[in-house]
């Protein structure tokens, strides 16, 4: 008995977690850093409770390490089912925050049902193209069923309104349809298709605060409520980090709270000023070695749905980490995603706790089970 | 058939793809941060250290407030800060003691605030004294060479042109403190920031969305010296960031009379009490008063510690709205609508005489009059005009609380009026129900005789009784009050307009309208009413009085004592409430005098006044006809008890004659 559990850790794969508390490690010094200057006491206390959720993100994604994958897979549509129910129940009777609805709560706690549907539509397309021609290459006819998957929540997240994440469900089929050998005529079509109806949704689908976001990075001049001034700010306080940084809780551009959210979407702008060009390339080498990690995996499995899981799981935090960087560089919009494992946020947190879970599951199902 | 291990194998081409799509993208952004921090690090290097460039805050001027003839109640006007930024401060000693001079400071004061306020960063400019005089801020200006650090800021402080009066209607607005920021951006879902200032009581709390407008923000590059100046742009950083003018707030205008209001307050000084006056065609508020009141414009100009004690430490509690969110036992100002009852539920009719003698006894207990006196037996006008307790008592012995609460609820007691001012009560009407709810014990009928005559567990407030007159004074017709009338913005244009809202109308028999309100009548309008010697001239008030009991009636000693030598916090208050004119009313005044004793001594001239008020103002040609008329009925009166008393003089010299005779 003994010696199986010895055999059990000796044989588990660190591989995932070992980059995920380098990331979290800078993240938490980053975090204390941006909002110990802060006049608010419940600011400066943040450090403490990012501390806390990430305790909690360790737990859960040890228990879903320990679940084979074949579990997953078997559960793989349920989740999806009862996310998508879970989301149109946040439309019915969610709890509103901030002008958006986006939170359900159930017995004191709160859910964030958009988190999640992020891994679970990593699941169900996983699972669909496993079951339907896995050999063959992909046209576009054939994506009609997993862009229906793909769409339905994403519909039911830009209602709430929460754009950046219901892009984001689209930019995770991208990737799964792209590594599932999607026919590059296919891909051009799809860019032309992008393309239009983008601007039809420009036009007629968004809200009025997110077309100005979309403006007001097109066009600064446009801007009514500000943003571009932030947009700004934070390249200054990139910028200032020049090559070394201003050293460590030195930040006067975020701790002066030139930077509105600097403990969420903006904590990349911070650390970029205290620890400049340098610190980011090795934050960012972080990211790729971990990101590398997933891909590798994806053609070391023993099944095909492990190969599929793990690069949706990847492009979760692909998407996440690019995103959030362009957008504090001043190349995107503003769309409000968190920087993972940077940012603070308990719901983001347990999300990529969940996806290091996966991947350990994934990956230890080769020599464990 | 393709097994795992090869289809595995015909998407490593794929996953080699993602995984270069992955580095390019990371390599994007090196490319940008190369950019930012090696190629342009100096520049912003150099504008983070600075902070040249600076986002200023425009707050928006708040709504004003008229009266409903347009008169301005509540108006902004510029104050003056002398703050510091440390940023900028140099030869800090010197600085320092010539600012102190200036200021009239001790030099460790200014010290202290100074260190209170370091943990700000620097560039913020730190309040060393507020509200400073102009000849102040005309010496800062001319020596600001010698004073480098050292600045003075406009601030737009809210003023009430008539202070006190009405302070609680109107309310007053304070500064959002750091502590209670993100509780109200949550509460609100508005993005409030550091120095806003928000309402907090009154008209200014519940209209504090129409009234704050919306902030602009403008952007101002600071120079060495901390001189603020335009931005220009020429930087290509910057282009194109525009300024946001702020939106003002919306006005609004008030179904409140400036006259009446202070002819109110007037009425009230020095003494604990409240006053309210309706419009009884729609429910308009014309008049709100509570005292003690207290300096509203003093709230946004910042309390002193001082004042802000005096105002904690009061005992008369002058920050609670003795109008609406103060209930007490309505006394006899109650029993119209007991009278009411008891002729709905035919208990008696208008005809029905019953001897208004001293004490009633039931169920063991006595109950009494509130005067000693009384022989004769009077119909339900006059005992409404003596205020006769005996009667109601009687009617209380065959009349079921139930149904007494019916009515009374009728006419909006019990309830919230569901006016737009924060923190209303809803006073209490008592039920049997409601009772054994409460206390676990069967209602007694002994109960039913205190809540006829407004004691008890009956509790109402001022703004109840007002509105329950005027639907009297209407026939029946209860409307929700209200006191804001319009709200327009700046050019005039109306945003919204609020509508008197008819909540029901009463219907009663006609012969018990005719009653009741010729029994009001008669109180004000004969001699021997409760209210007679207070009817003032020109009114034609029909109205009741009413003394409200602090604490019950111990003793015969302790009943009949009086008022006035009692300790004062065990004094009655007094009530009064009237409607007028009485041949087509047109408002319903109601009044509180607290620990004021009687209510014919000390509420109704309150209510004598505003009802004078209003006659001159709104209807002067009636009033001069009543004034006349008054005049010769009084006339009349004195002639007729002159010729009383020279006729008891002959009698008694008659009699003396005879005495002698025999």
């Amino acid at each position: 008995m003994n010696q199986t559990l010895v055999n059990f850790f000796k044989k588990y794969d660190y591989s995932f977690f070992l980059p995920m508390y380098a990331i979290f490690f800078l993240g938490i010094l980053n975090l204390y850093s941006a909002t110990h200057a802060h006049t608010s006491e419940v600011m400066q206390d943040l450090y403490k409770s990012q501390l806390m959720w990430f305790g909690v993100a360790n737990i859960i994604a040890l228990v879903v390490s320990l679940l084979p994958p074949k579990t997953l897979f078997q559960m793989s549509y349920w989740a999806y089912a009862i996310n998508v129910f879970l989301l149109i129940l946040v439309l019915v009777m969610g709890q509103k925050g901030m002008g958006a609805q986006r939170w359900l709560v159930i017995g004191g706690f709160r859910l964030q049902p958009s988190e999640l549907m992020k891994i679970s539509l990593a699941f169900a397309l996983a699972r669909y193209f496993v079951k339907n021609n896995p050999e063959k290459e992909l046209n576009l006819k054939q994506l009609i069923v997993p862009f229906l998957i793909t769409i339905i929540p994403t519909i039911l997240i830009v209602m709430q309104p929460d754009l950046g994440t219901g892009l984001l469900l689209i930019l995770i089929f991208l990737v799964v349809a792209f590594f599932k050998r999607l026919k590059w005529k296919s891909i051009g079509i799809l860019i032309l298709i992008g393309l239009v109806s983008g601007s039809v949704m420009y036009k007629y689908g968004l809200k009025e605060y997110q077309r100005k976001r979309i403006l007001t990075f097109i066009d600064p001049q446009a801007d009514a409520k500000g943003s571009g001034y932030n947009a700004i700010q934070s390249q200054i306080a990139i910028g200032s980090g020049r090559i070394f940084g201003k050293g460590f809780k030195k930040s006067s551009q975020a701790s002066l709270n030139f930077l509105p959210e600097n403990h969420t979407d903006f904590v990349f702008s911070i650390f970029n000023e205290e620890h400049g060009f340098f610190g980011s390339i090795i934050l960012i080498a972080f990211y790729i070695i971990l990101l590398l990690r997933f891909i590798w995996l994806s053609g070391a499995v023993l099944r095909f749905y492990d190969s599929v899981l793990a690069i949706g799981i990847m492009s979760i935090f692909f998407w996440h980490t690019f995103i959030n960087m362009c957008m504090v560089m001043g190349l995107m919009p503003v769309v409000g995603l968190p920087l993972p494992l940077m940012s603070y946020g308990g719901s983001s947190l347990l999300t990529f706790g969940i996806c290091i879970g996966v991947a350990t599951s994934l990956s230890n199902s080769r020599n464990l089970f | 058939m393709f097994g795992d291990e090869e289809l595995i194998k015909i998407h490593r081409e794929r996953a080699t793809a993602v995984a270069n799509i992955i580095i390019f993208c990371f390599m994007i952004v090196l490319v940008r941060l190369w950019y930012l921090q090696i190629y342009n690090g100096e520049k912003y290097h150099e504008y983070s250290v600075q902070n040249r460039l600076r986002k200023e805050i425009v707050r928006a001027p708040r709504g004003m407030m008229y009266s409903r003839n347009d008169v301005l109640l509540v108006d902004n006007i510029p104050r003056f800060d002398a703050v510091l930024t440390r940023q900028f401060l140099q030869k800090k000693e010197r600085t320092l003691k010539r600012l102190a001079e200036i200021l009239d400071m001790d030099l460790e004061t200014i010290k202290k605030i100074i260190k209170k306020n370091s943990y700000q960063a620097k560039y913020r400019p730190i309040i060393i004294k507020k509200n400073i005089s102009l000849e102040e801020v005309a010496k800062i200006e001319t020596e600001n060479a010698s004073l480098p650090g050292i600045f003075v800021d406009t601030f737009i402080s809210r003023e009430y042109v008539d202070e006190e009066v009405g302070a609680h209607l109107l309310g007053y607005i304070s500064e959002i403190s750091q502590d209670k920021l993100p509780t109200y951006q949550t509460r609100d879902e508005l993005d409030y920031s550091l120095g806003d200032f928000i309402g907090q009581f009154g008209i200014e709390e519940i209209m504090d969305r129409s009234l704050r407008g919306e902030n602009g923000y403008e952007f101002v590059e600071v120079d060495a010296l901390g001189r603020k100046k335009k931005y220009i742009n020429t930087d290509n950083l910057f282009k194109g960031i525009e300024d946001k003018s702020p939106k003002p707030g919306n006005n609004l205008k008030l179904t409140i009379d400036r006259d009446m209001q202070k002819a109110a307050y007037e009425a009230l000084e020095g003494r604990s009490g409240s006053v309210v006056a309706i419009n009884v065609e729609t429910g308009e508020l014309l008049t709100m008063i509570s005292t003690p009141a207290f300096r509203p414009s003093e709230f946004s100009k910042g309390l002193t510690q001082e004042y802000w004690s005096s105002l904690i430490n009061n005992e008369d509690k002058p920050l609670g709205d003795r109008s609406i969110q103060n209930h007490f036992s309505p006394g006899s100002t109650f029993k119209p609508f007991t009278a009411i009852a008891a002729l709905e539920e035919d208990i008696i009719d208008p005809s029905t005489k019953i001897r208004c003698h001293g004490v009633f006894r039931f169920g063991g207990r006595n109950y009494r009059s509130w005067k000693r006196y009384g022989t004769e037996k009077v119909d339900i006008t006059d005992a409404l005009k003596h205020s006769c307790n005996i009667f109601f008592y009687k009617v209380a012995t065959e009349l079921d609380i139930d149904d007494l609460a019916k009515y009374a609820k009728m006419f909006g007691f019990g309830k919230k009026t569901g006016i737009q001012l924060p923190r209303e009560v809803s006073g209490l009407i008592p039920t049997k129900e409601w009772k054994l709810k409460r206390n676990g014990i069967e209602w007694q009928k002994g109960e039913t005789l205190s809540c006829s005559i407004g004691q008890s567990y009956v509790l109402v407030s001022t703004l109840q009784l007002a509105n329950a007159y005027a639907a009297i004074a209407t026939k029946g017709k209860l409307y929700k009050p209200y006191v804001v009338k319009e709200v327009f913005d700046n050019q005039g244009k109306i945003i919204k307009k609020f509508e008197p809202e008819l909540v029901r109308q009463i219907e009663l028999k006609p012969s018990t309208w005719e009653s009741v309100r010729t029994g009001l009548y008669k109180v004000v309008n004969e001699p021997n009413g409760t209210a007679w010697w207070r009817r003032g001239l020109g009114n034609m008030m029909a109205g009741k009085t009413g003394t409200s009991q602090v604490v019950r009636a111990q003793s015969e000693e302790q009943l009949y004592s009086k008022c006035s030598e009692m300790d004062y916090k065990y004094r009655h208050h007094g009530v009064f409430v009237a409607f007028a004119p009485f041949d087509n009313p047109k408002i319903a005044v109601a009044a509180l005098v607290e620990h004021g004793c009687g209510g014919s001594s000390a509420a109704a001239p309150v209510v004598e006044k505003v009802v004078n008020t209003y006659m001159k103002k709104y209807l002067p040609e009636k009033h001069e006809k009543l004034v006349r008329k008054d005049k010769e009925s009084l006339a009349r009166f004195y002639r007729k008890r002159r010729q009383e008393q020279e006729e008891k003089l002959r009698q008694q010299e008659a009699e003396e004659e005879d005495g002698s005779e025999g």
